[in-house]
């Protein structure tokens, strides 16, 4: 709502009135952005005022952690912080394996409050972080889009970043992940970069650099920066709008930003050792041969030059490529990544990396989604694409091929519409400027003084663009009457109310929950908290032994350790395949044989989501399946993903599933002593099945916890002397020691092995009481 | 239900403003402070004698073993039989017991507390004495009836240490047929409250008679001084057996009217450990299962509480209700999960109440007055205790009054929102404290009014300062070469 409120200011700022003093416009861009941000920050506090300030979902929650590790450790602590508490018995070096730019922000802005004697707790400061960026974004897309296009249009996109559903989805209050920050760092650097190739200047390009190395800190995502540029650079060259300009200011960005970006642990020597990051290397090798050719050029200007510039930058491309070719051929450079090969192809991801494809973030995105976070934003974006491309300039090439590789990677995959959604909103904004344009010119003045009092307006801006981009669009406005001008004013201001409406929709109902806290609405619409993860995480945390190790499936390690602050065998960082599918073997194997899996990994207590009692469909029977692929992958021989299925191929849990099913450890424990959920007793409301296999015992486990709506449930596992004993009669426990002696001595002498020997002296002295032993 | 945010919680104090001399004067106002309590303390332990002339004529005595603790009130007859006239007694305590004792009282006939102080008795190295002053002295002959009150925590040992979830808690109670005291008892009866007919089995020294939920004993006559006899009595005790481990009780105040009070409390239970697993199954069809353990308990808080949060560190605990009633804010605090035997929990309990009902001044003097520590549930017993009170910035002359001994920690400082020196903070410490000892303590200390002003003429400045930065820097131009529009 709060966008069609600011909207008309946006729009206001190109009305003659205004134009007179240069501080007038300065004060409604002042206005406008710092409305944005509000807007911006208001509309992600949904789940604060719903819920309460807390950190959402999985990941943010390891972030949470290492950010008050860091908080009360200090930085280099750290870098070298070795986490035993995560993938035992591995381990985890999280200080070489993490992006610190986000912690190190929340950490720097808890030192400054500190210092300044606000004692704000890391929580908030983590909780309110990416609402807080959110207000920067716009701000670094507003200057994006005037360096673009126009100050009007940068206000729009301001406007529209601030509040759209793609980016509040990663960055309401609670969701302190790295996407929150990233996108922030990402609009700047290519507002930094446009600067730097509009003038030439080293300065701009060491800023580009040093916003690239805050990027490449924050998020892996960088890969799309140190693609897109060079991509930009390339096609410069292509188009023959090499310049002095652009050589300067890419050679400069690329060395600093290659030196900056190794300074990153967990990036290390990945900028020069991996094909994601050749083309930046490639792109700056052939414009350095360009350079030297067009020197050459410059030198002798004769037609013949011509041609050999031509043909000497082809070879030069050709043999860039074949170098990297051969590199990546001799593995001086490592080829592709499995995760960047599923951007290519959508299918890969299944086939060989289940994990991957588990993640529902990952699946390729629908039609549906794409209207759902843009709304009316995905419409009107080619409007001002084409704009872009029919007023080209070197800027505007970038746009062009930014929204072009980011609407493909957006279909790839659903978590990359967060990529899309910012150069959407920046295109938007043009298009959105040039239709207030066209329709409001002639009702404040003639055409011509317009265009002197636009360039006046912006004399502290880059004044030569402006005039650029109005002189075409001028002409084109003449015909239109009064009541089309007025006529679509009104449908555009409609379209944006309800654009607004929808964005405050889509922010308040899909992406504000918390997912660790769950609300259920009764029929009177009465509100029931469902806080069954907090229960179990803080049952954890306070009774179990502080090294207790807890299996669970890795989508609830971060959790376990963020708030249960107990050992995990695997967590959402999902590094090491193989171990994963070891915890996914135990889950889909039988009893006796998990239990082997889980003595051999030291496993205390198991953790599995139940959702059957309340109707939550993300618990574990839901994401079996995954398990069974994932172990499967790791271990053909033992499990196979058929055995699970009826003969019939579906996947069930009533009478009617298969045996396999039936005794695997994760549904034993699921529905271990399951009777509740109303009728009939032990009917699973989730998939609406009375489970098949009912009123076992465990033999190997026994039920530690579970929560009041059976969400969460742990099991401890017991040790090798609690079970399997054969029951003995009160009158039969005495122990005779003579007996037991002479048994026991012919077993130590037939067993080789050192261990059951242990403890047992060879002629022992016996000792007996008020005697001397007599030294022989 | 309370949903309360940490953000949204966190106290503002905008009360401390500046003074010039803190530093120094406070930190040898507080060493004199401490020198004289532990002058004052170690006065205390002074030694007395056992004066033969006193008599017990009569003690009622009962002992109440329905809850967690074991609650001793003994009506006494004191009979002066000697010559000169008596100005106080002793009580004793057990050796074998002194270290569960959380509480000695005494009151006197209109129900008045009379003073009573630790000593010791040559010769009896090992019992606790403590002396109790008569409001007027005791003459010759004459008689006079007291009551004392003596509470123990942990007394009550779970017996089978270990339990399932369905079985009922067993408890043991070992203590001393006959009142121990100092003292020649002439006559003396004996009331065990148990609340409940399921007993395992008691001691049965004769005359005892035992009647739906209480076993008596005596009357017994003529017991000398000091004689010991165990008493045991084994009985099913499903009351909450719930220990605060400990608490930690901040006190902000802030001279603008609010004082913040936050507790962070650890419990345990103490109870019989559970034994095997847990079933929600049981624990759901049944209300009667698990009858040890504990689901909710009700903490009562000052009537004019507001702003109440109940959380722990992964955020609010969802699971509570606050009731407001005419003298106190009854709060229902279930914790995340039921707590059986040896399970444990921790939150954070915090709240608002107007300072205008705890703090007190007369120009720049001023007195704060409140308890060291709150109600937390019915029959509490805390290991230990940790009460910090925050003052404004600038206070000075910081005097302590405690009810009871207490030890004081060394002071430090906090800082919070727009302090610059720090605010002193004061910190003190007990061990066993029970509801018994829910009494105020009073703190005085100077604060110069003046010094309100502190904090808002520092955010003016502040602004003042970074608005003048902003016209100065917008006036000037940095920029090498000029630009085109100047041109223009």
């Amino acid at each position: 709502m709060q966008a069609s409120a600011v909207a008309p200011p946006g729009n206001g700022h190109n009305k003659g009135i205004f134009h007179n003093t240069a501080g007038f416009s300065t004060l409604i861009t002042v206005t406008v952005l710092s409305l944005a941000w509000l807007a911006g920050f208001a509309s992600r506090l949904f789940a604060v005022i719903r819920f309460e300030s807390i950190i959402h979902e999985f990941d943010p929650w390891f972030n949470y952690r290492s950010t008050a590790y860091m908080v009360q450790h200090g930085f280099y602590n750290f870098l070298n912080w070795f986490d035993e508490r995560a993938w035992y018995p591995l381990g985890r070096i999280v200080g070489g394996t993490v992006y610190p730019g986000l912690m190190i922000t929340s950490g720097t802005i808890h030192w400054i409050l500190h210092t300044l004697n606000i004692p704000i707790h890391i929580r908030d400061i983590c909780v309110f972080l990416a609402p807080v960026f959110s207000g920067l974004t716009a701000i670094a897309t507003y200057l994006l889009t005037s360096e673009l296009w126009s100050r009007g249009a940068g206000l729009f996109a301001a406007c529209f970043i601030a509040i759209i559903p793609g980016y509040s989805s990663r960055s309401v209050a609670g969701s302190y992940d790295n996407e929150g920050i990233a996108i922030f760092a990402l609009q700047f650097t290519y507002y930094l970069w446009l600067k730097s190739v509009k003038s030439g200047s080293v300065f701009w390009s060491i800023c580009t650099a040093l916003s690239y190395f805050y990027m490449v800190s924050a998020w892996g995502g960088y890969v799309f920066i140190i693609n897109l540029i060079p991509l930009h650079v390339f096609v410069l060259l292509i188009m023959g709008r090499f310049s002095q300009r652009v050589f300067v200011s890419y050679t400069v960005f690329y060395i600093v930003g290659l030196l900056l970006s190794m300074q990153i642990p967990f990036v290390g020597f990945q900028p020069i050792r991996t094909s994601e990051h050749m083309a930046a290397s490639g792109v700056f090798a052939l414009l350095m041969a360009i350079g030297a050719l067009k020197y050459l050029h410059s030198l002798n200007p004769k037609g013949q030059w011509k041609q050999l510039l031509i043909v000497g930058g082809l070879l030069a491309a050709g043999v860039v490529f074949l170098a990297v070719v051969l590199l990546t051929y001799m593995g001086v450079i490592a080829p592709w990544s499995g995760r960047f090969y599923s951007l290519w192809d959508t299918a890969y991801a299944k086939i060989h990396i289940p994990i991957i494809a588990s993640v529902s973030e990952h699946q390729p995105t629908t039609w549906s989604s794409f209207f759902f976070d843009l709304h009316v934003l995905v419409c009107t974006f080619p409007v001002g694409l084409w704009y872009c491309i029919k007023n080209i300039n070197d800027e505007r090439v970038f746009v062009a091929l930014y929204a072009l590789s980011a609407v493909y990677f957006a279909g790839v995959m659903v978590r990359l519409m967060l990529t899309l959604t910012p150069v959407v909103c920046v295109l938007s904004g043009i298009a959105f400027s040039i239709l207030l344009d066209l329709v409001l010119r002639e009702d404040e003045l003639p055409a011509p003084p317009v265009e002197t009092d636009e360039s006046k307006n912006l004399y502290d801006k880059a004044g030569k663009l402006k005039k650029r981009t109005h002189e075409p669009v001028a002409p084109s406005d003449a015909g239109l009457g009064m009541n089309v001008r007025s006529g679509t004013l009104i449908a555009f201001m409609i379209l944006l109310m309800l654009f607004s409406v929808h964005c405050t929709w889509a922010t308040s109902n899909a992406y504000s929950s918390p997912s660790i806290v769950l609300a259920s609405y009764g029929n009177d619409g009465s509100r029931r908290i469902l806080d069954d993860f907090r229960e179990a995480y803080g049952w954890l945390s306070q009774n179990t032994a502080d090294d207790a190790r807890i299996m669970s499936w890795w989508d609830y390690g971060y959790q376990i350790a963020g708030m249960g602050n107990r050992t995990t065998l695997v967590d959402n960082n999902t590094w090491n395949n193989s171990h994963i599918a070891l915890v996914g073997k135990a889950m889909a194997s039988n009893e006796s044989a998990a239990y082997e899996i889980m003595s051999m990994l030291d496993v205390d207590y198991v953790l599995v989501i139940f959702g059957g009692a309340i109707g939550y469909s993300g618990d574990d029977i839901n994401k079996f399946i995954w398990m069974v692929r994932i172990a499967e992958g790791e271990h053909p021989k033992d499990i196979h993903e058929a055995d699970y299925f009826t003969e019939r191929g579906e996947y069930r849990v009533d009478s009617e599933a298969s045996k396999t099913m039936l005794n695997c450890l994760m549904y034993k424990l699921s529905y271990y002593r399951y009777d509740s959920g109303g009728s009939p007793p032990g009917y699973d409301r989730t998939r609406g099945a009375l489970p098949g296999n009912r009123g076992f015992k465990l033999t190997y486990l026994e039920e530690a916890y579970t929560t009041e709506h059976w969400l969460v449930r742990i099991y401890r596992v017991k040790k090798p002397d609690e079970f399997n004993r054969p029951r003995l009669p009160l009158a039969k426990r005495s122990i005779s020691t003579t007996n037991i002696m002479s048994k026991k001595l012919p077993v130590g002498n037939e067993q080789v092995t050192s261990k059951r020997r242990k403890g047992l002296l060879k002629n022992k002295p016996t000792v007996v009481k008020g005697k001397k032993v007599r030294l022989e | 239900m309370m949903a309360c945010t940490s953000a949204h919680h966190r106290r503002r104090c905008l009360s401390n403003v500046k003074s010039v001399t803190m530093p120094v004067t406070t930190k040898i106002l507080f060493c004199i402070v401490t020198v004289l309590y532990i002058v004052i303390k170690s006065e205390s332990l002074s030694v007395d004698n056992i004066s033969s002339d006193v008599k017990f004529k009569n003690v009622d005595r009962t002992i109440d073993l329905t809850s967690q603790l074991v609650k001793i009130t003994s009506k006494i007859t004191l009979e002066n039989s000697g010559k000169s006239p008596v100005k106080n007694f002793l009580l004793a305590v057990e050796a074998s017991t002194k270290n569960n004792l959380a509480f000695v009282g005494a009151k006197d006939n209109s129900n008045k507390d009379l003073r009573i102080a630790e000593t010791t008795v040559k010769g009896y190295d090992n019992v606790k004495f403590w002396r109790v002053e008569l409001k007027e002295t005791l003459n010759a002959g004459s008689t006079v009836s007291i009551t004392t009150d003596t509470v123990f925590t942990k007394a009550l040992q779970p017996y089978p240490t270990a339990i399932t979830q369905q079985e009922d808690q067993l408890v043991k109670y070992t203590g001393n047929l006959y009142v121990y005291s100092p003292y020649y008892v002439t006559s003396q009866k004996t009331n065990v409250v148990i609340n409940t007919k399921n007993v395992e089995s008691f001691t049965k020294i004769k005359p005892f008679s035992q009647q739906d939920g209480t076993i008596q004993y005596g009357a017994y006559s003529n017991i000398a001084p000091f004689t010991e006899k165990e008493l045991s009595v084994h009985y099913k005790n499903n009351s909450p057996f719930l220990t605060v481990t400990r608490i930690e009780r901040l006190i902000e105040v802030s001279h603008w009217g609010n004082i913040a009070i936050e507790e962070l409390i650890e419990v345990e239970h103490t109870g019989a450990k559970l034994k095997g697993p847990f079933s929600r199954y049981d624990y759901q069809q049944d209300h009667h299962s698990g009858p040890a353990s504990v689901r909710s308990y009700k903490t009562f808080l000052p009537a004019s509480a507001s702003d109440v949060y109940y959380r722990d560190t992964n955020g609010n605990i969802s699971t509570s209700n606050m009731k407001i009633k005419k003298d106190s804010v009854e709060l229902d605090l279930r914790p995340r999960y039921p707590l059986f035997g040896g399970w444990r929990t921790h939150y954070t309990l915090g709240y608002n109440v107007p300072s205008y009902e705890y703090l007190y001044h007369s120009g720049n003097d001023y007195l704060l007055k409140m308890r060291v520590i709150d109600h937390i549930f019915d029959d509490m017993q805390v290991d230990e205790l940790t009460t910090k009170i925050i003052l404004p910035e600038g206070s000075t002359g910081i005097k302590l009054n405690v009810p009871y001994p207490v030890t004081r920690l060394a002071d430090s400082l906090h800082y919070t929102y727009l302090d610059t020196k720090g605010r002193p903070v004061i910190t003190f410490k007990k061990t066993n404290l029970v509801e018994n000892h829910i009494q105020d303590f009073q703190l005085r200390y100077t604060f110069p009014r003046l010094l309100m002003l502190q904090e808002p003429l520092l955010v003016v400045g502040f602004l003042y300062a970074l608005f003048l930065c902003v016209i100065i820097y917008v006036r000037l131009d940095f920029s090498i070469h000029k630009s085109e529009h100047h041109k223009e």
